[in-house]
């Protein structure tokens, strides 16, 4: 879907108002993973970049001023339905959790402080499932296109003897 | 003071505060774990590339240091960030000893102020014009308990973004300080029994109904001070308090 996503390598969205969250994740994750990270503290700017870009892995922080997690993850779901969306959040509310994991379908949902080996499986396993989720959509495509070229062959076979 | 509706009240704000302080430690403390990880495995990394010491080797090392270093920074930011949220703390957890004493009133709602950032977060923005006051002769702690009521009250009546004004002047031999929001401002009823102990116009379980009728009993009673407020529909809500600069109790001898 995007230019920038050619390259295979898992894309990952990190959305939290704090810059110090970004920068921690993201130096921990390019230690482990030669994933792409993508980093915003704007929610907004979050939702419009999946709107061009492909996202494998979408992690939020759930208090934002502009729009909360699940609102940016409602987005996220609308612009990429196979990317898996993780919740992020120092809310000791376990009221967001559920309604987040109804409204949203949630992947996962992480507490802060978030323990680096717990959240690398998570993201890891989310951009399994990303991939999964695409690859079965590019078959389901193919099928649909072979089954169609099909038809049309049958359909000149049947005109060609008749 | 410590009526069991008084205790009452107080444990509820300070539950609705906490949750908002869980939140902003437990996000600088998620960064520091998550930073002290990444330094320590970066120095075993360091180890073997120094030994090896080929210049490849060792532009490979000086990336790490430099990334060790930006990480360190981080934690200062965040070691910062949880100093200060201990720091509104404290002043909360200060205790009034049977006397008034003189205090800047200004400091006192500033403390208070840095206390319900937490709970405001960056989506009320407070804004201050805090004019030159002489100290005042008060029970602080209790005063405190007067600014958070009111401001959280300000708080809770913003709906989405919004902004708080706080000003303060010295009139004739009074302080007078004034607490406004950008709220939709309060409904003909809810004026009329504002200060109605047990009234509240807010959520089962999210207000007593108490804040008001004990902030009188603060200003009113403890302090012989006055605090009325005005409101209009869609023009938000102003409190105004005014707390004498002496205390009778410590009039010359």
């Amino acid at each position: 879907m995007s230019p920038n996503g050619s390259n295979g390598k898992p894309s990952i969205l990190i959305v939290d108002d704090e810059e110090m969250v970004i920068a921690s994740i993201r130096a921990f994750l390019q230690l482990e993973t030669d994933y792409q990270i993508h980093g915003f503290t704007d929610a907004e700017e979050a939702a419009r970049f999946t709107e061009s870009h492909r996202v494998d892995v979408a992690v939020s922080d759930y208090l934002m001023p502009k729009m909360n997690g699940i609102q940016l993850l409602a987005r996220v779901k609308e612009k990429q339905p196979e990317a898996s969306r993780v919740l992020l959040t120092g809310h000791a509310d376990k009221q967001s959790a559920i309604q987040a994991i109804n409204q949203v379908s949630l992947f996962q949902y992480l507490e802060k402080p978030w323990d680096n080996a717990q959240l690398l499986l998570v993201i890891e396993s989310g951009a399994e499932r990303a991939r999964l989720f695409r690859d079965l959509r590019d078959k389901v495509e193919q099928l649909g296109a072979a089954n169609s070229s099909l038809k049309d062959v049958q359909k000149r076979l049947i005109e060609a003897f008749l | 003071m410590s009526s069991p509706a008084t205790e009452l009240h107080q444990m509820a704000a300070v539950g609705r505060l906490l949750a908002g302080i869980v939140h902003e430690i437990n996000t600088p403390l998620g960064s520091i774990f998550s930073n002290n990880e990444v330094i320590s495995r970066s120095l075993e990394m360091l180890v073997p590339l120094i030994e090896q010491g080929t210049p490849e080797a060792l532009g490979r090392a000086g990336k790490i240091v430099a990334g060790c270093q930006s990480l360190a920074a981080v934690d200062r930011i965040a070691c910062e960030r949880i100093r200060s949220v201990i720091r509104g703390l404290k002043s909360l957890s200060r205790v009034d000893g049977s006397e008034p004493r003189k205090v800047d009133l200004n400091q006192q709602l500033l403390d208070t102020v840095k206390l319900t950032q937490t709970e405001f977060r960056r989506r009320i923005a407070v804004e201050t014009d805090l004019g030159e006051l002489p100290e005042v002769d008060c029970y602080p702690q209790m005063l405190n308990q007067v600014f958070l009521n009111l401001l959280m009250n300000a708080g809770q009546a913003i709906e989405g973004e919004g902004c708080i004004r706080i000003r303060t002047h010295r009139e004739n031999g009074m302080v007078h300080i004034s607490i406004s929001d950008s709220g939709p401002g309060m409904s003909p009823e809810a004026q009329v029994r504002a200060f109605e102990p047990g009234f509240t116009t807010k959520p089962v379980g999210e207000g007593t109904g108490l804040g008001l009728p004990i902030s009188r009993e603060i200003v009113v009673d403890k302090h012989g001070g006055t605090i009325d407020f005005e409101s209009r529909p869609g023009m938000g809500t102003t409190f105004h308090i005014r707390i004498p600069l002496e205390q009778k109790k410590r009039s010359a001898p």
